[in-house]
This record gives structure tokens, C-alpha cells and sequence, in this order.
């Protein structure tokens, strides 16, 4: 009987049925005469046998049946009111039963039923079975195979043929070929086969092979195995990771190539337990343990463990462990210490991120993996399952459930190696964290390089010089001081550019209004801090008639500082602007309007501290502002723009430090350039590169002699004196290159002292190198900052999960072959054997197939727990085969199984979601068969095979979810609903129409109707079918060119199509 | 056996949604699994939800007490004994290290007046003034209680678990379970406005229980409402009708198929559906008054006063149940840890008039007594201050509504301390007001339960006597 019926059906019934479907069908004879009865054990069921049944017996009291109350003396037949049963319940205080923690009391109507079935003389059946002790429950057996003739057929056939035959039912033929082939493509690979692949007319065996050794099974049966182990993507809040990991995919693809490398099912799950403890220098084995990091949740560690623990049993063993989190198991053998043994397994364990080649930021890609962390981490019972109450008398050693354990193997600590507790030891990490490093050196050189050059050039311009002249100003020179009344070109002051430069009348005119190609270059260097002073009058000119004073002006003239008068009328202006990369800015903090006037005179004073400009006209101050930088170096010019001009007198110097300026108001915009450094600084800079370079070096050389300790000792004391070296080096590199910033100089100078006092105090021998973080550790809880944890990890692990791992595939573990195997079951013939997938417990009645079960699950696991092997015997079954309808099927056979329990005909299923939206793709040849990688944002316009999606809380494809896809949070059974909105999403959803149109066109010449029919559905239309579809098509033709739509006759192919996607038996496996 | 037994037993808690089809399909009104069994006083709910927490003293249970003691601490006044340990033990704490849920102990005085309406006399905050003019048709219950101390607590409000419990069916869910379709051509659980911690209803039921989410567009209001490319209604309308006939022919070739039955119709109410869904969130035939009384004229009403239009034409069309969520962010709007004063008068104006337009509209159109509407937030928020401005979570005690639906009008029920800590009488958990909305559209929240999976005594609730008439 089916878990579901139990709940309609009398438990009388259920009992006596067990192994005898027909009878039970009917009502069972004698069930007037117990009615009561079975009224009275169901309430004793509900109610009772948690304490007093097989699995406790609290007081040694039973209460399953009559025979077992008589025993504990809790009724006297014929007498309620003598009845302990009935004193208890009535029992309004201490002594009440059930105990208050344990249900709510009995209602009056139920004691009334007790007391009446009491007093009635306790009648019941003779012969009542008893229940056997959780020991003996069929699936803590080790399965067995059953012994079978050399040449039998295939064991299944055989197997279901014996229960068949002993009940009368007689099998349907065969389904019909095409029909067949599509089932198994879409079985195996996910797929529907073409016209060709339907006509396929090899062996069905080799047809068979060919599928399970295509690449396109590996990603068929990942997405079922997704589905039972969890796989979800990260999600959280916005940006905040809080549950699973990013790059999980990777644990996707590792379950894709196991399946496709027929990897041992008992390798597989040592991998996902374990791949740290048995693999821990294998990146791609460690992917494995995404099915552990998933369970990652920031907020709460037992949450985390909670789930960790509820769904590895559930999924690997079938028992429902989490019932016991808070209690003892109610029906199952499973103690409240099993639970928390099971969570000390655990306990240790964390998650992290390792560095995967060519790529140093985890945001971009990872290797999402577990390792032990806090080996000494112990684990105490929560009472009642309550974290904040746990039971600190009792350490929780590591273990599995009391009563399997006794095949469990001892846990023994593993040690690792370098590689896996020091990421940083690893070649290609090494190599990864030192191109940054090593781009820096080779910057630092160019820049050395090109500093050296402008000083060359600046040395040269010096030499140009005459002996005894006063020597070029450096930049900083405090004395530097220049002043010219323009009586007589000074040649050693100025260099005269362009024409039309006139000195006459103790002034130098300009004669022409050019637009300040023309200029006046002032030949010494001026310093970066200086003062200037001008009087000069605007004389005439064309448009904009300015005169521009420029500083900073590169040899190109593509960068440049300037302060202008313009007698442009209306709006002659004072004005701050500057020139980056040959284009001008002229920003309005820096613009005065001022009456700029022809013929009048103008004193323009111009004094420059780094960034900060004041100007004054006629001594008044009438600028403040700062320039975005300053690029040292560049010469200072005066010239006309569209301005005749005559310039009177001028003066510079080095600004005095006392010469308070006024500040601007204009908020500092960021340095629009990086300044060209001075040679002194390009070396410092240079030199803490190499510094740097040389400490990483010697730091990785000491991860990598990690193991060996004398050789560690050596590299270790070698990486720290490099590394306080390059300390020093960066600080002196800081100190000149941020000069003029207080603050970051005194940080520098403080960095310096600090490399110094190591070295000096403390002697190179007893100082330590920082091991480099180069794995991002999952944050334990909120309150956690990332570098609070050590950049090395332990150096063993507690081999806790590996020993559970052995356990779980130990060939005396009667449930793990179990339940897989009746996964796969399920996922071939739409019902599983045992209809309970993830409860094995108590509970879980001996299944209708139970030698069937057991025999696979003994075959599964002598012959290396190979998944191709198990699939390969189901689908070359003859029971695999069978027509799905139940049309000419025996009446009788009808009759007496309806629900086809003993596999008399093939089960209908329904596509998964996956398979529906990758056949529409497939079938239109437009399926991109790229596989694994990141994975996808779910969309209309994505072409891979769905199991690439994002599958996560926040990211579900919509057309997926329509047709039941997974639920992340569990999901050992899709549920496969019919309803109107899958209707919706299959004709008006995009992906559909789409497709319609590309499989249309795939179908060329007369007979349109019966290749496509084929195609979509498997078969060839029946004459009423082709009939419907013809006139359809004829239909859909007059309806396009009714409506002035090109091309109707392709446009009515297309409708046919989509119609035949809309088809109940598209998206049914027949 | 019949079809409808047939796929309820051999799917076995799974795969429900034949189930629920079949349901609509027959249009039965009892519901499917002879739910209903005592008399429906209610066809129709509108759960109104406000996401983030309302704070209760400033909205359906001033506390002027608060005024009296602000800047006191807690423990120095005579109250100091709602902080006894024990008191706090059943709420649980979800987050380690989070800021949330923590004792904030400086009273902080209430951000806005109150005063009594209508002929009950009951007090409302400033903030509603036209619920306020509603209160003779509502219930106030101002003593809700939940146990968890963040916005999982939304969660828990919908299904009567925990966020840390596994997910099971949400009350919409439920409903639309236990009672059948009252309209063929609609979906029977429609949801509306912003959702984040979970996003799914049906859950163990499946995912055919989950609301079906519509926008107020009247063009494109549905997922799938209409194609997404280039097919004319004519062609539309060819296409499903020899999807229909050609799967009545594969009846011939399948006899026992169920799911063939059932697909069929599952196509023709999705014809349907398309069809009618979009007219329903059409305005075009309402009233200018009428949009008025919703709040169409101003811009902070409308968007909340449109929903609640619709919600009232789904009613009047046979829709069992409209979940409709106010306040967007991840944590809700009504989140107000500070500035709690200008968040809550902001957010309070925009529900206030369409909420209150609702209720008299109803009430006119004589739906109300048949429509159940429930106002409810996750939590209220602390008697103290946090920050500056705000007020943090409170899961002791906060205040929900119901009216319509044969509930009690100008009644309130339960109440707490002065200074709205715990309820001091008449404690109410979460699925207290499920088990009283199921009572009243006829169902026993006991019969709500599907094989495999057990329900928790507390995940019933029990109807509160105290406000049904």
C-alpha cells in the first residue's frame, strides 16, 4: 500500500495488506465487527506508540495491539473503568498521559471511544502480526541479491515477472520504436532525438551506449542529482553573501564530469564528504565539497549545521535525522545524542574560497571547498534543541547513529600538505600574486627612465647658459629671482617666439592680434612656488582681445595653467583656466568679471603655492583658486590672444614662505594627471618595487619550503628580513613621493622607524614573516571582519567526514546503495520503489519491490557503485519498454492494478522544466552545447542547456519555475503540476514562439504535416490527427493572408508547430 | 475510481496540482477535500500586509503612557518587569551579533497624537485618520505576538512558521486549497506588490498554490498574459483549438491518462484566463468617484489605491484570496530603526485612504460582509528609542485588524501594558488570525493537512471567538 492510502484507509486494513494488494482492495470481512478497533489503534498510534511502541517501550509497555495492552495490564476487557489506559488519560494532573511536552491530552469524544472499546470486551482480530524491534526494520538490512539462473534475462524482468505472474496481471507489448527511442533520449541525455535518431535502426543496446557515453548524459543526470543534493547558487541581501557561495558552479561541473567519467557513486560521496581529507592537493576533486559549502549560512552556525546535517542524511542514507534535533526520533531509532554526535562530524568545519590560476580576485572566480578549522571545537547537546541551552556536562564525541554503527570505521586525523593548509605555497599562486608585483618594477624602471630624460633635457637647457650667469633656479630654490623692464630684449631671459615682437619705449609690444602662437618664453626654470608681477595694457584686437600669463607649460603646450584679461565686450573677465591633453577648461570659480579696458593699465600679481592660485589686479585680490595639479617642469609664457599688447615691466620669484595666500573656494578636483616624478623619487619608487618583489619572493620561497623545517627555518628568516626591508623601502618611497602631504609623510616616516626597530631591536633571527592571505575564508558570523582569520590553516584535519563518508559507503550499510538506487528508479519510471525518497526510517513500509530493490542496490555496489551500469540494466529492460497505455490492455489486469504498481505497462511522465526549454532549443538548432562555467542570469535569450541557469532564493528562471522546477531549499522529488499557467507560458512565452518559427523552416517539401509530427511527438499522425492538422495548417494560411502577413504559407507552418509544442504528448514522456 | 481520487492517491503528496485544477474545474464551493464544514460566513479575503514592521503604539494602540515616561529608562520605572528574563524567552533570536531585536531601554514618547472614532470610541493614531472614520466595521486585536526578531518574521506571519522552520504552505495557500474556484476563468489566489523573504506559497502543496502575481498593467498584467511575438488572436485562437482536439483524440490512445484530462483543461481556463485577467485591472468602467474614494487623485495613494481597486473587482469576480504587500526594500518599507516619525506618516498616508476607500466601498457595494479584509505587519515596534529617531523591532506585542467577512465591527480584542510591551490579556500568536479568517470561509484548519506531511498544534491556531459575530 502507498504511504498516501494509509492516510484513507483503515490501519486494520494497511496491516493485514502488506503483501497482498488484491485482497486489500477489497474491504476487509470482519472490519464491522472491529471498527472500534481500528478507530482505537489509530488514536493509540497518533497518540501513543512514540513511548509505548516498538521503538521505546517506555515502562516495557506496548500498546500496538490487544494482545500487547493485555500484557502490560493496562485493560480489563469488559471493564473501562478498572483500565490503567483509561485512569491515565482521564488523568487531569501530573500523571497525565500523553505528558503535557509530549501532545495536547485526549479529547472527551476519543476517551469515550477508548472506554466503549474497553467495555465492549476489547474485541480484535485474532492473530494480529507484531511489529518487530527497529533492529529488524527490511531496510537496516544489508540488501541481498537474489541468486538467479546463469542464462536468465534481464533481473529486473525476471524479478517483476514473479510478482506479475503470482497475481494474474499480464504485461502490455512493447511500445512502438520511435516512441521508445524518444523515451530513452530524453531519458538519458535530456533531449529528443531527430527523424534520423527516431529511425535509428541499429541494436537498441548500441543506441543505449552511445547515449550514456555522450557528454549530454553527464548534464542530464547532474540536474536530478542537483535537485537531491541542494545546488543553489549564492544569494543573500543586495550584495551580502549569507547563503551558499559564489563560483558553487564548480561543484555543478565536477558532479557533470563525474557522472559523464562513470565515477563510483562511492567515490563520489567520499569526494563530496571528504575531497579535502582524501584529495586535499587536488582542486578539482576539492570542487566536490561544494555540496557541503553550500549549506552556508552567515547568520546563525547551528542553522548552518542544521541543514548540513538534515539533508546529508536525507540525501545519502534516507533518514530523517533531523527529527532528533530536539528530542528523541518519535518513529525511528535515532536518539537525541545520535543528532549531536552527527553534528560533532561537522563541527570542526568551515568554508573558503581558494585561488583558482590566473585569477587573484574571488570575486571573479574561486573554488568554493571545506577544511577543518577549529579541530579543538567541541560539540554539546542542545536540551530540547535549544542553542542557547546546551548540556556543557557532556562532550558530544564524533559519531553515526547508535544503531549502524557498529560497521563504522575508526576516525583518524589526516595530515595535509602544504598545499592545502598554506594556499600561498602553491606554484601557480605564486606565480599569479607576483605578475602584479613584478608589472611594478617595470613601471618603476620606465618611469626612472623618462624622469632621467626630462632631467637630461633640463641639464641641457642649463648648459645653454653662459659661463658665470647665475645658475638655473631648481624648483625649490628659495633665492630664485628674475625682474626685466623690458628696456632692450634680454635674450639670456627671454626666448621671443613668432613675429611681430616689438621693444620700443621701454616696453615689449606685441603688433599683431594672433591667437598666442606668438609668446614670450622665459628662459630660467621657475620654482614651483612663485610670485609674479606684471604691468602691462591691453592696445587693441580682434575678438577676445586677452592677454595670457601661462606657467606650467609642457613642451608640447598640451598642458598648461593660466591666468587671462580679456577686454571682450560684454564680459571682459579675470580668469583662471587651465590646459590638459591640448584642451582648455575654464572652470567659473576661477573667473572674475572685471572691467578690462584698451589703453588702460593693469598690474596683474600672480602668486602660486602648489595647487593654489591668487591673482590680484591693480593690488587687489581677486582670485583664489585650485588648480586640479601641477606638472613641474614647465616654462611660463606671455602672449596676446586675438590682442595687440604692450607688457611694461615684470618681476618673479620664489614665493616667499611667509606670503600668506588667500584660500580658494572651489573644492580641490582631483588630480586630472599623474605628476611626472622627479628622478629622486622615480629611484625611491623603483627601489621599494624591488624591494617588494625581492620579500614576496622570499615569502613564497618560505611557503614553499613549508614541510621541511630546516629549510623553512632558513627561508623563513631570509622572507622576514626582506620583507621589514621592503617595509622601509615602500616608507621612503612614500615619504618623497607624497611630500608636500603632511599627513601621509609622517605615515611614511612611522612605517620607516617601525622596519628600522625590528631590524635593530629584535635581530633579524627572531622576527616573522606575514604569511599572505591568498584564500578568502566565509565570514563565521556577521561580527566578523575577513582579517581576523590566519592567512594558514591547520595542518591536519580530523578525517571525521571521511570516516562517515567510509561509513556511508561501507558494503554494510544497508541504506546508501538503497536510496540511490531508487532515485535513479524513480527518474526512469516516474515512481520510485519506495515512495518515502529520503525516509528509509520506521516508517517506511518493505516496498511492493523489494527484491527488486535490494537486488539492484547489491548489484550497484558489487560492481564498483557504477551509475552507467545500473542505467544501462534498467533501460535495456523489457520493462523499461513496455507501452505506456492501457488501451487493449488485459481487463482484468486493469481491474486489479490501476495504479501499475506491478509494472505491468511504462509510467507516463512529464518533462522536467529543463527538458521542456532545452528540447524547444534543441529541436530548432539553436542549443548551445558550451559546457560548464559561471553560471548564467536566467533569461529568454540565453541558448545553453538550462542546468547552466542561476539557481538560487533571488534567481529562478520564470519559464522553468512554471513547469515545477526545483525547489532550492529541498527537493528529492520534483512535483509535477498541471496547470493553466504552464498553458500560458508555453504559447505566449517567447522562448516557444521563437522556436516554432526555426523548427518550422527545419522541414522542407510537400508533406509537412507528417515529418513534423513525427519529430514533435515521436510518431506519425493518425489519419483523423493529419486530418485536424491539415486543415489547421489551410486554416492558419487563410488567417495570415487575411491579415496581410508575409510569407502565409511559412507563417502557417510555424502556427502548426507551435501548436504541436502546445501538444499534451510534447511535453509528456510516452 | 475516479480521476480526481485517482491522482490524489497516486501522487501521495506530491504533484498537487491535478489536484488543485480539478478543484477549479468543478467549481466546488465546499472545496475539494469536503473541507468545509461548517457554515462560510466569508467567500473572499484581501490580506493587506505591511512589510518592515508598524509600530502599534502609533497606530491601532496609542500609549499615552509613553508621553509621561519618555527618557526614562525602562527599568526605573514601574514597568521595569517586562525585561524579567523569562518573560522574554519566547521570542528567538535569529541573528547572532545583529542589532535587531535587542532591549532598547530609554521610552521614547509617541511621534504622533491619537484620538477616538466613531461610536465605539476606539483609539487610532493620527496617522489613519480614514481607517479611523472606519473603525465601527473593524476588529482591532492588540495583542499578536510572534517569536522571531527579524523580517523572517514575514514569513512567519504568512505560514505561522519560523524563517529558520522548513518553509510549509502560506495561508493563501491554504485557501486556495481547501475551497474551489468560484470563477472558471480567474486564477483563485492573486498577489500583488513587493515580496522578498520568500517568494513561494504552495510549497509542500506545490508550486500550482502560489499566488499568481499580477501587475497592475492592464496591457500585460500577468506573466504569459499574452504572446511574446507575433501571433494574431486569430491565429492564437486556431492554435488552441487544435491543441484541443488533437489531445481529445490522444483520449482514445491513453484512456487512463489523468494528466491528458486534465491538460486539456488546464488550456481551456488558460484561454480563458488571458482573456479575463486583463479586464479585471482595466479601470476604464469605475467611476470618477469611486477612484477618488481609492485615492487615484494623489500621487502617494494611487499606486496602493489602484491594487486595492482590483483587489475589490476580483472580489466581485469570485477570487478566494488577494495578498496584496505594501512597502518595497528588502526589509520593508516600514522598517523605521530612525527617522520613524517622517518614515511612518509618509507610509501611513499612502494606505490610509485607499485602505479606508476599500472598506466603505465594500461595504456599499454590500461585499463586505462576505469579504474578509486583515491588515497586519510582521512585528511592532520597541516602546524604546534606538538612534536619535527610531524604534526597533518588537515581536512582544503589535496590533493586526480584520474586518467584513461576519467579524465584529467597532470592537477591539485583547490588550497590552501602558506601555505596549506585552499583551496583558488575550495573547494571540500569528496563526490565530489564520484559524479565524479559515473559520469564517468555512474551514477547520485541522483538515488542513496533506499525508507526510504533520503539522504542529501551533500551526492551526484558534479562532478568536471574541470577534466573530
Amino acid at each position: 500500500m502507498s504511504a498516501s492510502r494509509s492516510f484513507l484507509v483503515p490501519a486494520v486494513v494497511v496491516i493485514t495488506a502488506a503483501c497482498s494488494l488484491v485482497q486489500g482492495e477489497k474491504e476487509a470481512p470482519s472490519a464491522e465487527l472491529h471498527e472500534d478497533y481500528g478507530k482505537v489503534k489509530e488514536l493509540l498510534a497518533a497518540k501513543c506508540h512514540s513511548c509505548h511502541g516498538a521503538l521505546k517501550q517506555k515502562a516495557k509497555l506496548r500498546l500496538e495491539t490487544r494482545d500487547l495492552m493485555l500484557k502490560g495490564e493496562v485493560i480489563v476487557p469488559g471493564q473501562a473503568a478498572k483500565s490503567l489506559l483509561i485512569e491515565r488519560v482521564e488523568d487531569m494532573g501530573e500523571d497525565r498521559m500523553p505528558p503535557p511536552e509530549e501532545g495536547a491530552a485526549l479529547k472527551s469524544g476519543e476517551i469515550a471511544l477508548l472506554r466503549r472499546w474497553i467495555d465492549g470486551g476489547a474485541k480484535a482480530p485474532a492473530g494480529e502480526p507484531v511489529r518487530q524491534g527497529p533492529g529488524e526494520h527490511w531496510a537496516f538490512q544489508v540488501p541481498r541479491r537474489t541468486d538467479l539462473p546463469d542464462d536468465a534475462d534481464n533481473p529486473i524482468d525476471v524479478l517483476l515477472e514473479i510478482r506479475r505472474a503470482t497475481l494474474g496481471l499480464k504485461a502490455q507489448p512493447l511500445a512502438q520504436r520511435t516512441i521508445l527511442i524518444r523515451r530513452l533520449y530524453l531519458d538519458l541525455i535530456g533531449l529528443p532525438p531527430t527523424r534520423e535518431q527516431l529511425n535509428d535502426g541499429r541494436p537498441w543496446e548500441s543506441i543505449v551506449d552511445e547515449l550514456l557515453a555522450s557528454p549530454r548524459h553527464g548534464e542530464r543526470w547532474a540536474r536530478h542529482w542537483m535537485d537531491v543534493w541542494r545546488y543553489s547558487d549564492w544569494y543573500g541581501l543586495d550584495k551580502q553573501l549569507r547563503n551558499s557561495q559564489k563560483h558553487i558552479w564548480r561543484w555543478r561541473d565536477w558532479i557533470v564530469e563525474s557522472l559523464n567519467d562513470d565515477k563510483g557513486f562511492d567515490h563520489m560521496i567520499h569526494e563530496m564528504l571528504a575531497a579535502d581529507e582524501l584529495a586535499p592537493d587536488d582542486p578539482d576533486t576539492l570542487r566536490a565539497t561544494g555540496f557541503l559549502a553550500r549549506n552556508y549560512y552567515l547568520f546563525n552556525r547551528t542553522t548552518w549545521l542544521d541543514a548540513t546535517i538534515e539533508h546529508t542524511a536525507k540525501a545519502f542514507i534516507g533518514l530523517t535525522l533531523n527529527c532528533a534535533k530536539c528530542h528523541d526520533h518519535k518513529y525511528d531509532p535515532i536518539t537525541h545524542e545520535d543528532y549531536y554526535r552527527f553534528r560533532a562530524i561537522f563541527e570542526p568545519h568551515q568554508v573558503r574560497l581558494d585561488p583558482v590560476p590566473g585569477e587573484t580576485d574571488f570575486e571573479k572566480d574561486g573554488l568554493p571547498r571545506v577544511f577543518d578549522d577549529h579541530l579543538g571545537a567541541s560539540t554539546h547537546l542542545h536540551i530540547r534543541g535549544d542553542p542557547k541551552n546546551p548540556d556543557k556536562s557532556r562532550l558530544m564525541e564524533p559519531g553515526v547513529p547508535g544503531i549502524l554503527a557498529s560497521f563504522a570505521p575508526p576516525v583518524e586525523p589526516v595530515k595535509l600538505p602544504a598545499y592545502a593548509y598554506a594556499p600561498a605555497s602553491r606554484d601557480y599562486v605564486q606565480k599569479d600574486y607576483l605578475v602584479p608585483v613584478r608589472t611594478e618594477v617595470e613601471t618603476a624602471k620606465k618611469k626612472l627612465a623618462e624622469a632621467r630624460k626630462n632631467a637630461t633635457a633640463a641639464l641641457r637647457e642649463e648648459a645653454k647658459l653662459k659661463p658665470g650667469e647665475k645658475t638655473k633656479s631648481g624648483p625649490t630654490q628659495p633665492d630664485f629671482s628674475v625682474q626685466d623692464d623690458f628696456g632692450k630684449h634680454n635674450p639670456e631671459l627671454w626666448e621671443v617666439v613668432g613675429k611681430g615682437w616689438v621693444f620700443k619705449d621701454g616696453a615689449v609690444h606685441q603688433t599683431t592680434a594672433t591667437r598666442d602662437t606668438e609668446r614670450l618664453l622665459l628662459r630660467p626654470e621657475v620654482p614651483r612656488n612663485f610670485e609674479m608681477t606684471c604691468r602691462y595694457m591691453h592696445t587693441g584686437g580682434a575678438t577676445y582681445r586677452s592677454v595670457t600669463f601661462r606657467f606650467d607649460v609642457s613642451p608640447d603646450r598640451n598642458y598648461a595653467n593660466y591666468v587671462y584679461t580679456s577686454a571682450h565686450a560684454p564680459g571682459s573677465k579675470l580668469h583662471v583656466a587651465y590646459t590638459r591633453g591640448g584642451k582648455s577648461t575654464y572652470p567659473s570659480e576661477g573667473l572674475v568679471a572685471q572691467p578690462i579696458e584698451i589703453g588702460k593699465p593693469y598690474t596683474l600679481r600672480l602668486a602660486v603655492r602648489d595647487r593654489l592660485v591668487n591673482v590680484w589686479l591693480n593690488d587687489k585680490i581677486q582670485i583664489a583658486y585650485t588648480l586640479p595639479d601641477r606638472k613641474p617642469g614647465g616654462g611660463l609664457e606671455l602672449s596676446g590672444f586675438d590682442a595687440t599688447v604692450a607688457f611694461d615691466d615684470f618681476s618673479i620669484r620664489a614665493l616667499p614662505g611667509e606670503v600668506e595666500l588667500t584660500k580658494s573656494k572651489n573644492k580641490e578636483p582631483p588630480p586630472a594627471l599623474e605628476p611626472v616624478e622627479s628622478v629622486e623619487v622615480s629611484e625611491a619608487r623603483l627601489a621599494a618595487a624591488e624591494a617588494r618583489l625581492a620579500s614576496l619572493e622570499a615569502v613564497f620561497a618560505a611557503e614553499q619550503a613549508r614541510g621541511d623545517p630546516g629549510a623553512y627555518k632558513q627561508a623563513s628568516k631570509r622572507a622576514a628580513r626582506l620583507e621589514t626591508e621592503a617595509l622601509k623601502a615602500a616608507g621612503e618611497y612614500e615619504s618623497k613621493a607624497f611630500a608636500t602631504d603632511a599627513g601621509k609623510v609622517k605615515a611614511a616616516r612611522a612605517k620607516i622607524a617601525k622596519a628600522e626597530k625590528k631590524l635593530a631591536d629584535t635581530g633579524v633571527d627572531r622576527i616573522t614573516y606575514t604569511p599572505p592571505r591568498v584564500s578568502r575564508k566565509a565570514l563565521e558570523t556577521p561580527a566578523h571582519k575577513e582579517g581576523q582569520y590566519p592567512a594558514i590553516y591547520p595542518e591536519t584535519s580530523t578525517g571525521r567526514r571521511l570516516a562517515l563518508a567510509r561509513w556511508m559507503t561501507s558494503s554494510s550499510n544497508p541504506l546508501t546503495a538503497r536510496v540511490v538506487v531508487n532515485h535513479v528508479w524513480l527518474r526512469h519510471f516516474g515512481e520510485p520503489l519506495v515512495e518515502t525518497v529520503d525516509d528509509f526510517g520506521l516508517r517506511a513500509k518493505p516496498p511492493t519491490q523489494q527484491l527488486l530493490l535490494d537486488h539492484l542496490a547489491a548489484d550497484f555496489m558489487e560492481n564498483g557503485w557504477s551509475f552507467r551500469r545500473l542505467h544501462r540494466l534498467i533501460v535495456t529492460s523489457g520493462a523499461y519498454r513496455l507501452s505506456s497505455t492501457s488501451a487493449d490492455a488485459d481487463a482484468e489486469t486493469r481491474a486489479a492494478d490501476p495504479d501499475n504498481r506491478f509494472y505491468w505497462r511504462m509510467n507516463v511522465r512529464r518533462m522536467d522544466a529543463q527538458v521542456v526549454r532545452d528540447s524547444l532549443l534543441h529541436l530548432a538548432g539553436a542549443l548551445d552545447f558550451t559546457p560548464g562555467g559561471p553560471s548564467l542570469d536566467p533569461g529568454d535569450a540565453v541558448r545553453r542547456r538550462s542546468l547552466y541557469f542561476k539557481h538560487s532564493r533571488d534567481q529562478q528562471d520564470k519559464f522553468l519555475k512554471t513547469f515545477n522546477d526545483a525547489d532550492h531549499l529541498q527537493c528529492y522529488r520534483r512535483s509535477e503540476s498541471i496547470a493553466p499557467q504552464q498553458a500560458l507560458a508555453l504559447s505566449n512565452g517567447k522562448v516557444p514562439i521563437e522556436m516554432a518559427e526555426k523548427i518550422a523552416g527545419q522541414v522542407e517539401g510537400e508533406d509537412f504535416v507528417g515529418p513534423m509530427f513525427e519529430l514533435l511527438l515521436g510518431r506519425k499522425p493518425d489519419a483523423d490527427e493529419r486530418r485536424e492538422c491539415e486543415t489547421t495548417l489551410a486554416d492558419f494560411e487563410a488567417a495570415a493572408t487575411e491579415a496581410k502577413k508575409p510569407n502565409p504559407a511559412q507563417r502557417a507552418r510555424r502556427g502548426l508547430v507551435h501548436a504541436l509544442l502546445n501538444h499534451n504528448d510534447f511535453v509528456s514522456i510516452r | 475510481m475516479d480521476i480526481n481520487r485517482r491522482l490524489f492517491l497516486g501522487r501521495s503528496g506530491l504533484g498537487f496540482g491535478s489536484l488543485a485544477l480539478s478543484a477549479m474545474l468543478q467549481g466546488a464551493e465546499r472545496g475539494v477535500n469536503g473541507l468545509a464544514q461548517v457554515a462560510p460566513k466569508a467567500k473572499s479575503v484581501i490580506w493587506l500586509f505591511m512589510r518592515g514592521g508598524v509600530s502599534h503604539m502609533e497606530s491601532f494602540d496609542p500609549k499615552p503612557a509613553l508621553n509621561e515616561l519618555a527618557g526614562k529608562s525602562i527599568g526605573e520605572t514601574r514597568f521595569h518587569y517586562v525585561q524579567d528574563p523569562e518573560r522574554l524567552r519566547k521570542v528567538r533570536v535569529v541573528v547572532v551579533n545583529d542589532a535587531n531585536g535587542q532591549q532598547r531601554n530609554k521610552l521614547y514618547p509617541l511621534q504622533v497624537g491619537s484620538r477616538k472614532y466613531g461610536a465605539s470610541g476606539i483609539e487610532v493614531s493620527d496617522w489613519f485618520p480614514h481607517i479611523g472614520g472606519c473603525i465601527d466595521d473593524i476588529a482591532v486585536i492588540r495583542s499578536m505576538w510572534t517569536t522571531d526578531d527579524n523580517h523572517g518574521a514575514q514569513v512567519q506571519f504568512h505560514s505561522g512558521r519560523h524563517m529558520l522552520d522548513p518553509r510549509v504552505p502560506t495561508i493563501g495557500a491554504w485557501v486556495n486549497w481547501g475551497l474551489g474556484t468560484l470563477n472558471e476563468n480567474l486564477p483563485q489566489f492573486i498577489g500583488m506588490g513587493p515580496r522578498f523573504f520568500d517568494r513561494s506559497d504552495g510549497h509542500y502543496l506545490g508550486p500550482a498554490y502560489d499566488e499568481v502575481k499580477l501587475k497592475i498593467a492592464p496591457g500585460n498584467p500577468l506573466d504569459y498574459a499574452k504572446p511574446q511575438g507575433d501571433i494574431t488572436a486569430e491565429e492564437q485562437r486556431l492554435g488552441f483549438g487544435l491543441v484541443n482536439r488533437l489531445n481529445r483524440l490522444s483520449l482514445d490512445r491513453y484512456p487512463d491518462d489523468a494528466e491528458l484530462d486534465a491538460r486539456i483543461k488546464s488550456y481551456e481556463l488558460a484561454y480563458r484566463m488571458q482573456t479575463s485577467v486583463p479586464g479585471v485591472v482595466n479601470f476604464d468602467k469605475e467611476t470618477e468617484a469611486t477612484k477618488k474614494l481609492y485615492g487615484f487623485n494623489q500621487n502617494e495613494t494611487r499606486p496602493f489605491g489602484q491594487q486595492l481597486l482590483a483587489a475589490r473587482r476580483f472580489v466581485e469576480r469570485g477570487v478566494r484570496f488577494i495578498q496584496i504587500m505594501h512597502g518595497g526594500g528588502a526589509a520593508g518599507a516600514w522598517d523605521q530603526h530612525s527617522n520613524l516619525k517622517s518614515g511612518h506618516a509618509k507610509l501611513a498616508m499612502q494606505v490610509d485612504r485607499p485602505i479606508a476607500g476599500l472598506l466603505k466601498d465594500l461595504k456599499s457595494r454590500g461585499l463586505l460582509d462576505e469579504t474578509l479584509v486583515v491588515f497586519a505587519t510582521e512585528f511592532g515596534r520597541t516602546p524604546g528609542s534606538q538612534g536619535a529617531n527610531g524604534r526597533d523591532h518588537h515581536p512582544y506585542a503589535f496590533s493586526a485588524w480584520m474586518a467584513g467577512g461576519g467579524l465584529k465591527g467597532g470592537v477591539t480584542h485583547g490588550a497590552t501594558d501602558d506601555i505596549g510591551f506585552h499583551p496583558t490579556e488575550d495573547p494571540h500568536y500569528v496563526t490565530d488570525v489564520h484559524a479565524t479568517l479559515l473559520r469564517q470561509l468555512g474551514l477547520d484548519p485541522h483538515a488542513m493537512e496533506v499525508p507526510g506531511h504533520k503539522r504542529l498544534e501551533k500551526d492551526f491556531g484558534h479562532p478568536i471567538q471574541e470577534i466573530i459575530s
